[in-house]
């Protein structure tokens, strides 16, 4: 194993810890790399083959490095009917991105997520964790605004 | 007269996604009173909200704080403005139960819990024999509350009877529905009361290992809840005589299908989380192999009431369709959305127009149980809210997402919504739900576009019924209902968009053209500035053919004069 | 310890561990099923093994429900057969493969083409004959004069020319066909009479014999051959080889008895008396008009033909040559007045040259060989004058596209003109003369059932004069289904029909080129390989075959060419077995398919995405059985898929012990070398 993912060896090396292991992984690196799946693999006593099976069915892990700002659109129930597809158009609008995507200056990706539980406050967006509520057009391209300013 | 003598500012998820961090920020420059930061009171249609406790005991509350100082100020002054008082409708019909704490104190503060009576349950329960708080717990006609509805006391039961200690009850903290939030809210505000619930189930069904498998996406609720674990271990409130109980706490990693219990236990172990065939129930056959028992949250939320109320007492409240209290999560097109408490039995009338204040001209229909659930039409508001109830109207009542749905909402695309959601979250085990649900998610698709036909409606009933048949877990034997229940009452919406190619709520964007109503615009050319693909001409003209429909000139005439019509009207 | 339950209402014994599906196998049921495998653990994933319980109306996977006491499993109603049946349409939706090649599809015979090919290819010629043979029983004449329906849909039409398909029936006969003899059943005592002589009825009567029963054709003319003697002229097909064709016929001991016309010196009842049944193939014989003023004075194209074959190819100069017309009896009809000395030949036709029925192939050599063509003309009036032909023509335009898709000529007013001509020759279509006594259809053809044969009372119909004019190769098609049905009547052996099921990754013209599945290694880049013609003014002057047969050098060449499109799993494919068994419809569900992505990195072993049914059987195979885990189930819903490491394929480690392969019910998995 790589030193770089010592960091693992404070998880127990159970098999059943693989999940927790890719979390960590994520939450250090920013994604899942390839050299992270081996890592995992090797640590925990899994094929490689079922490492990647696990990243790939599971909508939290990254294969690819995201921006600097994620911009997570929440398309909950609440939030659809309040407008999540509006929100969508306008961010292609504006950054030219769709879901799943980074822009190619690394400052934002942009991803759907099933619902952030803010129904109330519907429709919101998260950008780097950070809950953003009762979006519209004009509130939307003020918060672009500031975090693309820093 | 009375002065501050304490602050409360909540602070759940979406207290902060109000601004309340910022606010609290605020009233700490402001102040060098005590600031408790709470949970979540419910009502998230006024966040933030803060608490003025008040030397004799009463406090006032204020709503929709802002973070400046003039409203800081005024709080701190007890000023008039910005009061916030509970709707009395809502005071009359509400009933808190599992929630009588939240948000009235700090969720991490282990002697707040206690002091408000807290662990009493747990410790009625200790003196009692486990097959007693069973008991207790069948008297109280407690039924799962994530969904499935199964008597709670029965499950305890067949885990009870396994041997030995080496077995497993897990919390399922996956609340998968979008547009459900109570389970977030209750662990993030009273996390000490589910896992007060688990341990009373630890000691009852004689297991060792507790795990609560929640989903990563809320980040506060593990972290109160990895705190009050602590607390726990400290207060030694996990050791029942002379054997103890492990906690630990697993976090999801974004898999609806994650909330059926035999997929749940594969992510447990590390696993892709697809469901296996059963038997062998899990009860025989569970986490790692041994015998395990999962409930849902919001269950265990109410095991300390029932512990500490008594069975009885706790079956008084409810209806012959569920007993006790039920949270539901209020969303959608009404006045007051958040969280709720009602007695089972509560009609939807009572929760959607008293409770929630919605506008009886404008709702359609309400959306209970996600995803998986149905819609019941406005016409049927005085059914009871409970299990079987909505059951008999194809709806269920599901872990407690609802969504009001208004008259400008189109229920075809409704259910293309929450077919959308399925086949993504379909684990592509069983044949019928992963090729099926794709199916009828892009025979809707086809609808809401205008390129349907009639027989489309009868491919997605006929193929509905074998999905709900032919599927190994509930995912796939609940993931037609939004259609089948929508087809079922908006027929005629349907039937509009295969055979007239119109959506009268104007929804579906194939199926509308954006127009401007010429003697009400005062042509201040904001929408020209407002529109971002420059669909609309010096002359006020909109080319549909550029235009995408997004609202934006709607949204910002300040003459309200750009509406959606239907496709080729004027 | 052991139980009873209910299986369709009888009562059976379950022993422990028994699963529903054992019991039912146990007891003479087959339960199909696709993700089943004893030697790992349950996947419970195709619901294509689905029973109903019958108290709680749930239906069961039985591959992996146990039964309980008392039990009423429902295992062949049809409401149980109908969600097997949805499962296996859904699985097919989804599925993005190819059963058989797109050739064998379009072939009217469904000849084995991939496999002749590969035979040939291989220096086989004798097994690629056999091949040929089992559906196309005169490959020295189809070889030749064959429209080439397979070379139309190949899909190396993508990116240049088709492979030269056709060729090798030819080759294969020329090199074969002399010491070639089928292995010919007993004759079973039954016996059939078969009237006419052409490719249909010497089709019929082929695949009777191949059956054990004895054929006589009765034929009007003095030889047998029908239009591919009288209608095919010589340069196309020279009556040596189709002497030699037809003779092997007489060898298995076909009986044909000449100069016997339905009607005339031939009765039908006599036939059905004397006969175990009767099979009608008397073609296309009567030539359409031109429907215009005059059209008797026009020679009827077929006539022509028939006169110039009857005399040897020696005929008078017919002059200066009109004819009318767009087919391929056109275009014989002019290259023949071409031979025979005419100073300048004519082809009229009513649409433009794109709207043309003859083939392209037809239309270039009659170019090449001096004809003359004027598009959107249509004959008005033909009349004598001063001992010479006046063909009144209008000029046309095309309108909008008719009911065959072709855009209907509309004429233009006051463009009449004048053609003065010595021969004019009408070759706009031929219709049959059905013999008294037989049911007619409204298209005037014989009248026969669903099986597109069977007339009823012992008489079948097969040919042209049940099809209107069509192909050599369709008429060989219609008598051996002929046959087949005679078979299935007198001897009870259900007729053999081809698998129903043949999913299809489209039409070539639908696809494009890094979508074509290659699973050799040396597929070959270079063009199409040539025909030989004989000499330009050798071609204009005498009746020799204007092309010879390719080289076998040539089609070795042309086997590399081929891209090999059936799929390596059709014999054995589950899926497509139960889906046939069920009576699927293969496009009973439209939508999104698997996206087109195969894997042949691996040397030995293809890994197909497109075929998949995710039942992971191969993921459980490699880990518990072969204990490796090279694969595993990636991605999740519509989307998941079997794959590898960081999709490199599989590795090295792997050692090729083929038991994913072996279990994978499908193609999606399979050694990548066809044998």
């Amino acid at each position: 194993m790589k030193k770089e993912f010592d960091f693992l060896k404070n998880i127990p090396n159970d098999p059943g810890n693989l999940i927790k292991g890719l979390q960590l992984l994520q939450a250090t690196e920013g994604y899942i790399s390839e050299d992270g799946i081996r890592a995992a693999a090797e640590y925990f006593g899994r094929p490689e083959a079922d490492v990647e099976g696990v990243v790939s069915f599971y909508a939290q892990f990254k294969r690819v490095k995201p921006g600097r700002f994620q911009i997570s659109v929440c398309d909950g129930t609440a939030c659809h009917l309040k407008g999540a597809p509006l929100i969508h158009e306008w961010l292609n609008q504006e950054l030219n991105l769709k879901p799943g995507e980074t822009a190619p200056d690394g400052v934002f990706s942009l991803e759907t997520v099933a619902c952030l539980g803010c129904c109330s406050l519907a429709p919101v967006m998260s950008v780097n964790g950070k809950v953003h509520g009762k979006l519209d057009r004009k509130t939307m391209m003020k918060i672009l605004k500031e975090y693309a300013a820093k | 007269m009375s002065r501050i003598s304490k602050l409360k500012i909540g602070l759940a998820s979406c207290g902060i996604a109000a601004g309340g961090d910022a606010v609290l920020e605020a009233l700490k420059k402001a102040t060098d009173l005590p600031i408790a930061e709470v949970g979540c009171i419910g009502h998230c249609y006024a966040e933030p909200l803060v608490e003025a406790c008040l030397d004799d005991g009463s406090s006032i509350m204020y709503g929709n704080v802002k973070a400046d100082e003039k409203s800081i100020a005024n709080i701190l002054s007890l000023g008039e403005s910005g009061r916030f008082e509970i709707p009395a409708a809502r005071k009359a019909k509400e009933l808190l139960k599992v929630l009588a704490l939240a948000g009235k104190i700090v969720p991490t503060k282990l002697e707040d819990y206690i002091a408000n009576g807290g662990y009493e349950g747990l410790k009625k329960a200790l003196t009692m024999k486990p097959e007693e708080v069973i008991n207790e717990v069948k008297i109280s006609g407690l039924r799962g509350r994530g969904g499935g509805g199964f008597p709670t006391g029965m499950k305890w039961g067949f885990l009870a009877a396994k041997p030995g200690f080496d077995k497993t009850v897990i919390c399922n903290a996956d609340e998968g529905d979008p547009g459900a939030f109570m389970d977030r809210s209750l662990m993030e505000s009273v996390p000490h009361q589910v896992l007060e619930g688990m341990l009373i189930a630890a000691y009852a069904t004689g297991a060792s290992n507790l795990v609560i498998y929640c989903r990563a996406e809320y980040p506060l609720a593990i972290k109160h809840l990895k705190i009050a674990i602590g607390q726990i271990y400290d207060a030694k409130l996990n050791v029942f005589g002379d054997r103890s109980v492990e906690i630990s706490i697993k976090e999801g990693a974004g898999a609806f299908v994650c909330g059926e219990e035999t997929a749940l236990i594969a992510s447990l172990e590390g696993q892709r989380g697809m469901p296996r065939f059963r038997p062998p129930f899990p009860t025989d056959r569970g986490y790692q192999g041994k015998p395990t028992m999962i409930n849902n949250v919001e269950t265990f939320g109410n095991i300390p009431v029932i512990l500490r109320d008594g069975g009885d007492t706790f079956a008084a409240t409810g209806s012959e369709g569920g007993k006790g209290t039920k949270l539901f999560a209020l969303a959608g097109d009404l006045k007051y959305p958040g969280l709720v408490e009602v007695p089972m039995g509560t009609t939807l009338n009572e929760i959607v127009f008293e409770i929630g204040g919605a506008d009886r001209e404008h709702v359609k229909a309400v959306q209970t149980g996600g995803p998986s659930g149905g819609c019941i039409p406005v016409e049927l508001f005085d059914t009871p809210v409970d299990y079987d109830s909505l059951r008999s109207l194809g709806a269920i009542m599901g872990s407690g997402g609802m969504i009001v749905i208004g008259k400008d909402r189109c229920m075809v695309e409704t259910a293309r919504y929450f077919l959308d959601f399925t086949h993504r979250e379909s684990c592509g085990k069983c044949t019928f739900c992963r090729v099926g649900t794709t199916r009828m998610y892009e025979t809707l698709e086809r609808i809401v576009a205008g390129k349907g036909c009639e027989a489309d409606l009868e491919l997605l009933e006929d193929l509905g019924k074998k999905i709900k048949a032919g599927s190994l877990c509930g995912l796939g034997q609940t993931a037609p209902n939004p259609v089948l229940a929508t087809l079922r009452f908006y027929r005629d919406e349907y039937l509009e968009h295969v055979n007239e190619h119109k959506c009268r709520a104007m929804q579906c964007n194939a199926l509308v053209d954006i127009a401007l109503d010429k003697d009400k615009c005062v042509k201040c050319k904001i929408c020209l500035k407002t529109c971002p693909v420059n669909a609309i001409s010096d002359d006020f003209i909109i080319d549909p053919s550029i235009c995408t429909r997004c609202n934006s000139c709607l949204d910002s005439c300040p003459k309200h004069a750009i509406t959606r019509v239907a496709k080729g009207d004027k | 310890m052991s139980i009873e339950f209910f299986l369709d209402g009888k009562a059976v014994t379950a022993e422990a561990g028994q699963t529903i599906m054992d019991v039912a196998r146990a007891n003479g049921i087959e339960i199909p099923g696709l993700c089943g495998e004893k030697r790992i653990s349950k996947t419970t994933s195709c619901f294509v093994c689905v029973v109903k319980d019958r108290k709680t109306g749930k239906f069961l996977p039985s591959c992996s429900a146990m039964p309980s006491a008392g039990q009423e499993i429902d295992v062949t109603t049809d409401e149980v057969l109908e969600m097997r049946r949805t499962a296996l349409e859904l699985l097919l939706s989804e599925h993005n493969g190819d059963c058989e090649a797109p050739c064998t599809l379009a072939c009217p015979a469904h000849a084995a083409v991939e496999e002749y090919v590969r035979a040939a290819g291989n220096g086989d010629f004798e097994t690629a004959l056999k091949i040929i043979k089992e559906r196309i029983p005169m490959p020295i004449t189809v070889g030749r004069v064959c429209p080439r329906f397979c070379e139309k849909q190949c899909r190396r039409n993508i990116d240049g020319e088709p492979v030269a398909i056709n060729e090798f029936k030819r080759l294969a006969a020329d090199k074969c066909y002399d010491s070639y003899m089928e292995d010919l059943p007993e004759l079973t005592g039954k016996k059939v009479a078969v009237i006419g002589g052409g490719p249909a009825g010497l089709s019929a009567a082929y695949y009777l014999r191949m059956q054990g029963i004895k054929a006589v054709i009765f034929e009007q003319m003095p030889f047998a051959g029908g239009m591919t003697r009288y209608g095919i002229p010589e340069y196309r097909l020279p009556k040596s080889l189709l002497d030699k064709e037809i003779a092997h016929f007489s060898k298995m001991g076909i009986e044909f008895s000449y100069g016997k016309k339905l009607g005339e010196n031939l009765s039908l009842n006599e036939l059905k008396s004397s006969f175990d049944a009767v099979i009608v193939a008397v073609g296309c014989w009567q030539a359409s008009g031109m429907r215009c003023e005059g059209e008797e004075l026009a020679t009827p194209g077929i006539d022509f033909l028939r006169n110039v074959v009857e005399n040897n190819c020696v005929a008078a100069n017919p002059g200066k040559v009109l004819v009318v017309g767009g087919g391929n009896t056109a275009m014989d009809c002019l290259r023949t007045c071409v031979r025979l000395g005419s100073p300048q030949v004519i082809c009229l036709y009513r649409r433009s040259e794109a709207e043309m029925p003859a083939e392209k192939i037809e239309i270039h050599e009659a170019k090449e060989e001096g004809v003359e063509f004027q598009f959107l003309t249509a004959p008005v009036k033909l009349e004598k004058r001063n001992g010479k032909l006046v063909l009144t023509c209008q000029k046309m335009t095309l309108g909008e596209p008719d009911a065959s898709g072709r855009r209907k000529p509309v004429p233009e007013i006051g463009s009449d003109f004048e053609i003065e001509a010595d021969t004019v020759i009408a070759a706009i279509g031929q219709k049959t003369d059905v013999p008294a006594g037989i049911p007619v259809n409204r298209y005037g053809c014989l009248a026969v059932g669903d099986d597109g044969v069977t007339v009823g009372d012992g008489l079948y119909g097969a040919g042209d004069c049940v099809s209107g004019a069509a192909t050599v190769v369709e008429a060989l098609a219609s008598g051996r289904t002929a046959a087949l049905a005679v078979v299935r009547d007198l001897l009870g052996i259900p007729m053999e029909k081809d698998n129903p099921i043949n999913v299809s990754r489209g039409k070539w013209q639908d696809l494009s080129k890094d979508e074509l599945v290659v699973l050799r290694d040396n597929l070959s880049a270079e063009p199409r390989e040539k025909l030989s013609f004989i000499p330009l003014e050798e071609r204009k002057t005498t009746f020799k075959e204007v092309c010879a047969t390719m080289s076998a050098e040539q089609l070795a060449k042309e086997t590399k060419r081929c891209v090999e499109c059936s799929c390596s799993d059709k014999a054995d494919c589950k899926l497509r077995k139960f889906a046939g068994e069920a009576g699927c419809k293969a496009d009973a569900y439209s939508g999104m398919r698997q996206a087109p992505s195969y894997d042949v990195r691996h040397p030995e072993i293809i890994q197909d995405r497109g075929k998949c049914i995710k039942c992971g059987i191969c993921v459980k195979i490699c880990k518990e059985v072969v204990n490796k885990s090279l694969l595993s189930l990636q991605k999740r819903g519509f989307a998941s898929c079997i794959g590898t490491a960081f999709n490199q394929g599989l590795p090295e480690s792997c050692r090729e012990c083929g038991e994913c392969i072996n279990a994978c019910p499908t193609g999606a998995l399979d050694w990548r070398k066809k044998r």
